[in-house]
């Protein structure tokens, strides 16, 4: 690394990254303290950041042009990964999103995510300009394979994660807005279709989100139970350790995708703000970096990087307040599960390696 | 290279998540700070109770599927510790009610601390009438509930406790490795027998009841229920007319009602041509039934401190000296070892003399066969035998025969017992081989320790004509789809153990023991009976009485045998409940001898 690139080196990112990793071990311990082990969530999560800060430095110090080049292998790798889980994936609640691997496991659909921008950004950066079906085209086919692999696990919450990221790419590399419309019309128009193919739950999650009394006993009820956590925080939260819905296990699945509960009970309005500063000074880094790429490469991963965080931040919290319907997708950085954690710090080294190498400003 | 940024459509990119955030916080502020009062009002009467449906553990019938352990329905006060606000007024209360001192309550209640949600069972299985008075002060008890549980029922009491076992609240040690498969804190589990065995059979998955209550406790509606599934049944190989024979032949024994009065004992019945137990049966035994309601701390002293050790089932879990039943050890080894013939002749003289040692005989028998010397059990014959072949081969042929070696049956804690020899007496008993040990242990005496199921299966290997078998008492189970599913194929652990000679000597040898000789207590008319007795010398008291026999002499289908301790003489005390045994194998009515059963 030269001198420049540290001079360049985005602190501030790392920063609001590692504060944000460090808060959520603590939420981590609080949402999972009364389980037989009290210890083993914070204890997997040290491992887990421990593993995801190599992986970040690796992402950060080998050039992101380096890391393009690779892209097929990277697509072929994405795809090989998200059939395998598909044959031979541990089965969770009703999705197969697990692979085994030895004593441990992990989750393909997490390392698609950040695969796909990366190998994304490369197809776009090959076209001059993205005006028309012979660049479209393809590099929808690109992206249709992993998510369609990923609707059959089928994870309905990555699945959108992953039209999202396209979708901002798409506009970011400069996709005709005509052309972006027709793909959402289309959209709009392939629902009845995607309906049929949901499974009963995530239905009813759909059904409950537009009307929770709809099933105030079944789904609605976590949606009515982590809004009833969430409000009864009030400014300055129920204090650590206090939150009566966490200690109850009134709601499901508290230390993963509900986490934002524990958030809201025990530390009010005022937690919650804090928290969303500090995804906010990520979210502020990641958009100036995909600003001052040297070159398009940079900008479409960092805009990659940066929607999709935004789209798990916005979905998971809105979906504890009833304004998303309830989709299996962590909060990034809070929530329980390595895999996840793992690949939203490669992604963040990605974006210090885009930072570190940006243009030089001019004034 | 000029690159320019697409700057405004990131713009426009940083708008769409800047406008997204702002209604998150919009709407944070609305539930949190407009809303929050209600909410947090809402979060303080949510009274949601989880209960715990136990599913009933499966049934255990006998072979003829006649229910020998079955759940019935019982009534079970608990205590919620985050409802129980005011311990200090409500558990003295309880106490009260129930019959128990505070500290006892207390002290459950403090060993389930780390489940404040989870109800801690106080006592199981309520009579109605105290049912009926918590449930009149229910305002008074608050954070005190009653679930309907169902309870373990042994029906026949103390008969073939040792059997089926008993089962118990789950310790932490058994909790460690046990909590991904769904037990947790007070949870039944299998202590001993079959129950410990086919735990994971037995055992049932609980179902779930959520339920909504007001602040008195009262359920409101239902919110979740998942219903428990029941554990699946077994059938043993129980037959339990035979089981009721034996278990009646001891407690005879027990109760001075019988030649000998004894206060232990042990039966084991075989089939020795599958190795399935028809029964067994311990004494002193005790009632399973005591556990399954949770026993109190002062029945369990009074189990675990009684000096006849009650839980200890004497048919497998203790060692025991075989005494002259061992004289079937020495037969085989001399016969095999060409030694002997069935028309050998003996001088017995009432003693053995070997250099400065004499080994002592009942009486002298004067000039004997090798027939004779079975029947009447003559010491002199099988001491001279033993010292001929010697302790290495007499302690070989006991291994080939099954003694000495754990049977695998499919009960917990099985005991190995001791087979000493010339090479391994130092290690396994702490002294020397001495030259008259090879002779001692003809006749099954010094440190030869072996348990009565051994002694069945080396019975068994005899009748059926040297086939060693594991012997085992589970018939079959039913699998997840509730289809009986047999337990598989006897297991042969050596086959072929004698040749054709040796097994027509014992047989003839072992019928006229019955038939003429030491055994002829256990004579039956309708069936021909071939056994040998035992009266071991013990430095514990008197000596121990055994009786080993099959039947039909024939064809044996059936092997039985009797252990009373410190019962004197085999032929009083233990053939007589052979003899019982085998008449409810082979009721009177039914003469022929042939007629398949069971």
């Amino acid at each position: 690394m030269s001198r420049r690139m540290l001079r360049y080196f985005d602190w501030v990112l790392l920063l609001a990254t590692l504060a944000l990793i460090a808060g959520g071990a603590i939420i981590l311990f609080s949402a999972t303290r009364t389980f037989p082990d009290p210890w083993a969530f914070v204890k997997a999560r040290a491992l887990h950041a421990g593993v995801g800060i190599a992986v970040l430095i690796f992402m950060a110090v080998v050039d992101y042009q380096t890391l393009g080049r690779f892209w097929r292998t990277l697509l072929v790798a994405t795809i090989i990964l998200l059939a395998v889980v598909d044959v031979v994936g541990r089965t969770a609640q009703g999705a197969q999103r697990w692979l085994p691997l030895g004593p441990l496991s992990f989750q393909p659909s997490e390392v698609a995510k950040v695969f796909l921008i990366m190998t994304l950004a490369k197809h776009m950066d090959g076209f001059k300009e993205i005006n028309g079906l012979r660049q479209l085209v393809p590099v929808l086919a690109h992206a249709a394979l992993p998510i369609l692999l990923i609707v059959q696990q089928p994870d309905m919450g990555t699945s959108m994660v992953m039209v999202a990221i396209l979708a901002t790419m798409l506009f970011a590399a400069g996709a005709p807005l005509r052309a972006m419309g027709s793909l959402g019309a289309m959209g709009a128009l392939a629902m009845p279709v995607l309906w049929q193919m949901l499974h009963d739950y995530q239905r009813r999650r759909l059904i409950v989100f537009i009307d929770p009394g709809a099933d105030p006993l079944g789904a609605g009820y976590a949606l009515i139970q982590s809004k009833i956590a969430v409000g009864s925080g009030q400014l300055f939260g129920k204090g650590l350790l206090h939150g009566t819905q966490n200690l109850l296990h009134f709601i499901p699945e508290q230390h993963t995708d509900f986490i934002f509960t524990v958030i809201g009970e025990e530390f009010g309005f005022a937690g919650a703000i804090l928290m969303l500063a500090l995804f906010g000074l990520w979210l502020w880094r990641a958009s100036t970096i995909a600003g001052q790429a040297k070159d398009r490469l940079g900008t479409l991963m960092a805009t990659g990087v940066l929607a999709m965080i935004a789209f798990h931040l916005v979905v998971n919290v809105g979906m504890t307040i009833g304004m998303m319907p309830i989709t299996g997708i962590p909060l990034p950085f809070i929530s329980h599960g390595g895999s996840a954690l793992i690949m939203m710090l490669a992604a963040t080294g990605l974006l210090l390696n885009i930072g570190m190498r940006r243009k030089k400003i001019l004034f | 290279m000029d690159y320019l940024p697409p700057t405004r459509r990131l713009r426009v990119v940083n708008a769409i998540i800047i406008a997204l955030i702002s209604v998150l916080v919009l709407r944070l502020w609305q539930i949190q700070v407009l809303q929050g009062r209600d909410f947090l009002r809402q979060s303080e009467e949510n009274r949601i109770r989880d209960y715990t449906i136990t599913a009933p553990r499966g049934i255990i019938y006998d072979r003829k599927g006649r229910p020998l352990v079955t759940s019935r329905p019982s009534f079970t006060v608990a205590v919620l510790p985050l409802e129980l606000t005011t311990p200090g007024m409500v558990l003295p209360r309880l106490a009260a009610l129930l019959g128990m001192t505070f500290q006892d309550i207390k002290a459950r209640i403090d060993a389930n601390r780390s489940r404040p949600f989870e109800p801690v069972r106080i006592k199981r299985d309520l009579p109605t009438h105290v049912v009926a008075r918590i449930e009149e002060n229910r305002l008074d008890l608050p954070g005190v509930i009653i679930l309907a549980e169902p309870v373990r029922h042994y029906l026949h009491g103390q008969m073939g406790a040792h059997i089926f076992g008993y089962v118990g609240e789950v310790s932490e040690a058994e909790l460690a490795d046990r909590r991904e498969r769904g037990y947790k804190l007070g949870d039944l589990i299998g202590k001993a027998g079959v129950e410990r065995t086919y735990e994971e059979v037995l055992r049932g998955v609980d179902g779930h009841l959520r339920m909504e209550v007001d602040a008195l406790g009262r359920p409101l509606r239902v919110l979740q229920r998942v219903p428990a599934v029941s554990g699946r049944s077994i059938a043993l190989t129980i037959d339990l007319d035979l089981q009721r024979a034996a278990f009646e032949g001891l407690r005879l024994v027990l109760e001075g009602e019988a030649l000998v009065t004894a206060q232990s004992g042990a039966v084991v019945a075989m089939d020795p041509r599958n190795g399935e137990i028809l029964a067994m049966e311990s004494v002193p035994s005790y009632d399973p039934n005591v556990f399954a309601i949770g026993i109190s701390a002062k029945q369990w002293e009074g189990l675990t401190k009684d000096r006849l050790k009650p839980m200890l089932n004497r048919s497998t879990a203790t060692v025991f000296e075989p005494g002259s039943v061992f004289k079937v050890v020495t037969a085989t080894a001399a016969l095999e070892e060409g030694i002997v013939n069935r028309s050998s002749t003996f001088y017995a003289p009432g003693y053995f003399r070997l250099g400065r040692w004499v080994f002592g005989d009942l009486r002298a028998w004067g000039t004997v066969n090798f027939i004779q010397g079975i029947q009447n059990s003559i010491n002199v014959v099988f001491y001279t035998l033993g010292h001929r072949v010697g302790g290495e081969a007499l302690a070989s042929y006991a291994r080939k025969m099954g003694l000495g070696e754990l049977t695998g049956v499919d009960l917990p804690g099985e005991a190995v017992g001791t087979i000493p020899s010339p090479s391994t007496k130092q290690a396994l008993v702490g002294e020397p081989w001495y030259p008259g040990d090879a002779v001692n242990m003809s006749i099954g005496q010094g440190a030869v320790t072996v348990t009565p199921i051994q002694i069945a299966r080396m019975m068994a290997s005899i009748a059926n004509g040297g086939t060693v078998l594991q012997p085992r008492l589970l018939l079959f189970a039913y699998d997840k789809d509730r289809k009986p599913q047999p337990a598989g194929v006897p297991v042969v652990q050596r086959r072929d153990i004698y040749n054709a000679k040796t097994l027509a000597v014992l047989h003839e040898g072992l019928r006229a023991a019955v038939e003429r000789g030491t055994g002829r207590a256990s004579n039956l008319k309708q069936v021909h009976v071939s056994g040998k007795t035992g009266s071991a010398e013990n430095p514990r008291g008197k000596p121990h009485a055994w009786f080993a026999g099959f039947a039909p002499s024939e064809a044996p289908r059936i092997v039985v045998v009797a252990f009373v301790e410190h019962g004197f003489r085999g032929g009083l005390a233990s053939a007589p409940i052979v003899r019982r045994v085998l008449e409810a194998a082979f009721p009177a009515r039914e003469a022929s001898a042939t007629e398949v059963k069971p």
